[in-house]
């Protein structure tokens, strides 16, 4: 017995050992590496979004590739740990990745100094360190779409509308997750709250806010608030959802930042018909109208396979394809700008900046990068349950972009 | 209106409290009969809730067909558990069988969604999601059924223990192993009618919790809910889970009504723990667990 | 480590105890070390040395983590906040006071201690699984105090930018260079930790774990004992925090949760309890595991699945094999990777000719 373990474990050595070493080779093309969720907290993230990435960049090779160069995209998952995401950049960096994705708030603030070191640029859409939007402080760090402070000023925006444009003497409630991403919103919303005269109170829901009862019937039923906004990951958005069903409230008066409405939310939260009129702020669009997204479909039948199973998460999915179109059309301008496929992440960081009101049929946002503004303009667009599915409820929209910017400045 | 808010505030916390105790009734049966400390209690539960709720939703199954898949499937999973994990690190220091526990909570972890898929999924047990109006006082439906729930099993259970065969028997087990052997008691036997229990209690905690707030991998965070509720009652006390979970459900709600607005921070999650370790000063074995007396 | 004797010829209680007990021992100790310290970084690339890195800020932890759960048989299941606590106090120190690292790293081991003795205190009433709980406690209290203090936690992203450290003019910015410094500290932290556990003390906390009623009647001072269990090995798990701090630029609680504290102790049962040499392959084997499966995953999980779907299955089925891998050990073989090392070596004394 003991002899068997003993040559299973060598065995096992020797193997990992070989591993290691064949990974070391590597073809030329370009390479992208992106940091997932998969098993960790946030993974009714992670398990939509990566795949939508490789559907697009799949699109991308099938049609010939990036001006005539493959992508590669290796994907590694970091169970949303700090430690692992460094040991994956590292891994990235090695292989030559030209961009890379990062996924996570801490992660980011942990891999930030090593991008601007290493100059590869690197994305964290729609979470990090809003200050960190700030391209002359952080010239590889790309958020890529409306970091929180943009999106507080986008709630406020729409709240206020909802209230019939008067926000004086009216009682806000911002519910969060009681972490540092969770916290990053307040000093936008504090600022707000004097600028238009509304009463702001915060409710915090430490991680992972499986159950938070007794702070939503607080701000039903004590605080009586007239809007509330929320910031919540992982389960939260879903339970959030529910409690403020069980205790009456109308949740036509909720709205969501960025992560807290997948269709996954709404299916956890008990179905459409149970979250009729919650709000959620998007930086990509939803739905499953887009041109893009039908080419992808038409790939997967050329192939003889199902569409992606993955599209009917529409929130989510969308959000990986706009990752991979920025990430894609920022190597473009730099192909462009250089003449030849040998690009760096130098060159990928100049086409970040090239970037010029990429659309891609509607799907994204006028995205459109300063030196300053590496959030492509912070924009966000409010979809709200009805019927089926989410439809939209206005336009994009900037709110409060002069206040935003001011603080960026300022840090 | 103050005192109104602070009495549906405690009514709503008790019941919540209940719904801790389900969980955690299935933490303390393991414990007491087997001696084992199931770190895995949230994943039971989950894993639970993820086979009613995924052959529900992903298989088309109706509710009372997708409940007796799960329940096979805790009563099989565990006999497995039981027989080929457990039984062989009995002896072993508790530090071995808490981290094989952890493992097997990091196993369910990734099985689950690996079958069923990792979105968030309703389990609809038909319970109403409108407020429950009594006079002045707002309480959710699914609280109400939850503690019911969890009050009728706790009572079938403490029957059970006290009076039928079986359950003496398990005292016995529980109380020393060398002589409920000797009694002619087959030991073994009761392990596993243990853990079987321990399957059917995940199951029922599994449905109350999973209609509450959904289905996916992160309702085994409810498993570190369950540490004070134990700690508090006494690890190896039926009464004490009851009182434990009451008094955490209290002592939750009331932190979060009236401690969170002056430290400005979530406070829910951690003050029962800081509430457990003032008990545990004075009484070590908790409320109502046994002392254990040690000899050279 | 490698050598074989051909008997033990040892007569005294010294030799007994001996780091070297024969000269060829501290001939492959000086092998080891010029092939991590000589070989590897030149033979190495970046990210390989960046493995290593995390492996030897592993070790550090776990020795610590070993000697109170190991040695001394007192289950902690916060050793991830004590390591929070060296984190901000080296972070602090060093972005406030502009202190060079080889003051904030004993410092900041040292303030960990400091709370490491407070959280002990109740190890003179609770004992066994409650204690366990009771660091439990500890830990999300740290972690509710770190993130609700800006004066500690550096502001409302409670995260704080570390400096890179200075060795004598020279910044040690990329990951080749953190490997000297980090690996150094290692070396430290493993000597510390062999010449504690053979010392008096060292054999205190053994009686402490194996008797404790009786360590006391023969005049072991247990509390005093326990106490300094949980000082030494939250000092160590300070100075883990600070080496994490180093290498990941920012000290932010949020890498120093409960599943922190729940894969150090995974390496230390992995690694074999009550082990010093158990504690360096618990920590390499439990932190190289992740990456050896999806390296083993990226090479052949193709064979079986197609690649769309693989990424997600090498997540899930990391994260099975990983539990699996615990349980299965635990199971066949408690002792751990110390005690399979063990086994390797007896078969090897009589080999070729074992009967």
């Amino acid at each position: 017995m003991n002899h068997l373990k003993t040559g299973l474990l060598m065995a096992g050595m020797v193997a990992g050992v070989a591993t290691m070493a064949t990974s070391a080779v590597q073809a030329k093309t370009l390479i992208v590496g992106m940091a997932c969720d998969r098993t960790g907290p946030t993974q009714s993230v992670g398990v939509v979004l990566c795949p939508a990435y490789h559907d697009y960049v799949k699109l991308i090779n099938s049609k010939g590739g990036v001006m005539g160069n493959k992508v590669k995209v290796i994907e590694i998952d970091t169970q949303y740990k700090v430690p692992a995401s460094v040991e994956a950049y590292q891994r990235f960096k090695k292989e030559g990745a030209v961009v890379v994705a990062l996924w996570g708030t801490p992660m980011t603030q942990a891999i930030t100094p090593n991008l601007n070191a290493d100059h590869i640029p690197g994305t964290s859409p729609g979470f990090g360190t809003a200050a960190a939007a700030n391209g002359e402080k952080y010239p590889y760090l790309f958020p890529m779409a409306a970091s929180y402070w943009s999106q507080a000023g986008a709630a406020v925006t729409f709240a206020k509308q909802e209230l019939g444009g008067d926000m004086k003497g009216k009682k806000i409630a911002f519910i969060f997750y009681d972490n540092p991403a969770g916290r990053e919103p307040l000093p936008v919303l504090d600022k707000l709250a004097k600028m238009e005269g509304f009463e702001l109170k915060k409710f915090a829901i430490p991680p992972p806010g499986v159950e938070m009862k007794v702070q939503v019937q607080d701000i039903v039923r004590r605080y009586r608030a007239d809007f509330v906004i929320s910031h919540l990951f992982g389960k939260g958005p879903a339970v959030h959802i529910k409690e403020f069903k069980r205790m009456g409230f109308p949740l036509k008066k909720v709205l969501s930042f960025v992560w807290g409405a997948g269709e996954s939310d709404i299916n956890g939260a008990g179905g459409w018909a149970k979250a009729q009129g919650y709000n959620a702020l998007n930086f990509a669009g939803v739905g499953s109208d887009y041109a893009i997204l039908d080419e992808i479909k038409a790939m997967y039948k050329a192939q003889g396979k199902d569409g992606p199973k993955q599209m009917v998460n529409s929130v989510y999915y969308n959000r990986g394809i706009l990752a991979a179109a920025v990430h894609l059309k920022a190597m473009e301008m730099a192909i462009k700008a250089k003449g030849s496929g040998d690009i760096t992440g130098e060159d990928v960081q100049k086409g970040f900046l090239a970037i010029k009101d990429f659309r891609l049929d509607g799907i994204l946002p006028p995205l459109d990068f300063t030196e300053l503004d590496h959030e492509g303009g912070g924009w966000a667009r409010v979809f709200r349950v009805e019927g089926d599915g989410f439809v939209p409820a206005g336009d994009w929209l900037r709110g409060y972009r002069d206040v935003v910017i001011e603080m960026l400045k300022a840090e | 209106m103050e005192w109104q808010f602070l009495f549906e505030l405690s009514v709503n916390g008790l019941l919540t409290g209940m719904m801790y105790a389900l969980i955690a009734v299935g933490f303390v049966l393991i414990y007491k009969s087997t001696d084992a400390i199931n770190f895995a209690q949230g994943e039971f539960v989950m894993i639970a809730a993820i086979v009613v709720a995924g052959m529900a939703t992903n298989y088309g199954f109706p509710l009372i067909a997708a409940i007796a898949v799960g329940l096979v499937f805790m009563i099989v999973f565990n006999l497995a558990l039981e027989r080929f994990v457990l039984r062989p690190m009995i002896g072993r220091p508790i530090v071995a069988i808490i981290m094989a526990t952890i493992g097997l909570a990091l196993v369910l972890q990734g099985a689950g969604p690996l079958v069923f898929g990792a979105g968030t999924k309703p389990l609809d047990i038909g319970v109403p999601d409108e407020p429950l109006i009594i006079g002045p006082l707002f309480m959710t439906p699914i609280d109400v059924v939850g503690a019911a729930i969890s009050i009728a099993f706790l009572a079938v259970f403490g029957w059970f223990f006290m009076k039928s065969r079986k359950g003496v028997a398990m005292r016995a087990v529980a109380d020393s192993h060398m002589t409920s052997i000797a009694m002619g008691i087959n030991v073994e036997r009761y392990f596993a009618l243990a853990w079987i229990l321990a399957g059917v209690v995940a199951l029922l905690g599994g449905l109350v919790w999973g209609s509450a707030i959904g289905v996916d991998t992160q309702m085994a965070a409810l498993g570190l809910k369950v540490f004070p509720v134990v700690i508090l009652g006494g690890l190896d006390s039926i009464i004490g889970v009851v009182i434990g979970g009451l008094i955490i459900g209290l002592v939750e709600a009331l932190a979060a009504g009236y401690v969170d607005p002056f430290v400005g921070g979530g406070t829910k999650d951690f003050t029962p723990y800081v509430l457990m370790i003032l008990v545990l000063m004075f009484r070590p074995y908790g409320m109502f667990g046994k002392p254990i007396i040690e000899r050279i | 480590m490698f050598h074989r004797e051909s008997g033990y010829f040892k007569t005294s209680y010294q030799a007994d105890m001996a780091l070297y007990p024969l000269p060829i021992a501290k001939y492959t100790i000086w092998a080891f070390l010029a092939i991590f310290f000589v070989a590897c970084p030149m033979l190495l690339d970046e990210y390989h040395l960046s493995i290593i890195n995390l492996v030897a800020i592993a070790v550090v932890g776990v020795l610590g983590l070993n000697i109170l759960v190991g040695y001394t048989g007192q289950i902690s299941i916060g050793h991830a906040a004590f390591m929070s606590v060296g984190a901000y106090t080296a972070a602090n120190l060093a972005t406030k006071l502009d202190l060079p690292f080889w003051l904030t790293v004993p410092l900041g081991g040292l303030m960990a201690a400091f709370i490491g003795i407070l959280v002990g205190i109740p190890s003179l009433r609770i004992k066994g699984l409650y204690l366990a709980i009771a660091t439990l406690a500890a830990q999300f209290i740290i972690e509710w105090i770190i993130n609700h203090t800006p004066s500690i936690s550096g502001g409302v992203a409670a995260s704080i930018e570390m400096p890179r450290p200075v060795f004598f003019g020279m910044e040690l910015a990329n990951q080749a260079e953190l490997y000297y410094f980090l690996m150094f500290i290692m070396v430290i932290a493993i000597i510390g930790a062999l010449n504690l556990v053979r010392s008096r003390i060292g054999r205190s906390f053994i009686a402490v774990r194996d008797q404790e009623i009786a360590a006391e009647i023969i005049g072991i001072n247990v509390f005093k004992t326990k106490l300094i269990a949980f000082a030494v090995s939250s000092f160590y798990a300070g100075v883990c925090g600070v080496m994490y701090t180093y290498y990941l630029g920012i000290a932010n609680y949020e890498n120093f949760q409960l599943i922190t504290s729940i894969d150090y102790l995974a390496m230390v049962i992995i690694g074999g309890l009550g082990s010093i040499l158990g504690s360096i392959f618990g920590a390499a084997f439990i932190t190289m595991l992740p990456i050896v499966i999806r390296l083993w995953m990226e090479a052949f999980g193709s064979i079986f699945v197609d690649d769309a779907a693989l990424a997600q299955v090498i997540a899930q089925f990391r994260l099975i094999i990983f539990g699996g891998l615990i349980i299965v050990f635990l199971v066949v073989e408690p002792d751990g990777l110390a005690k399979l090392w063990q086994n390797i070596r007896n078969y090897f004394r009589t080999w070729p000719f074992s009967y």
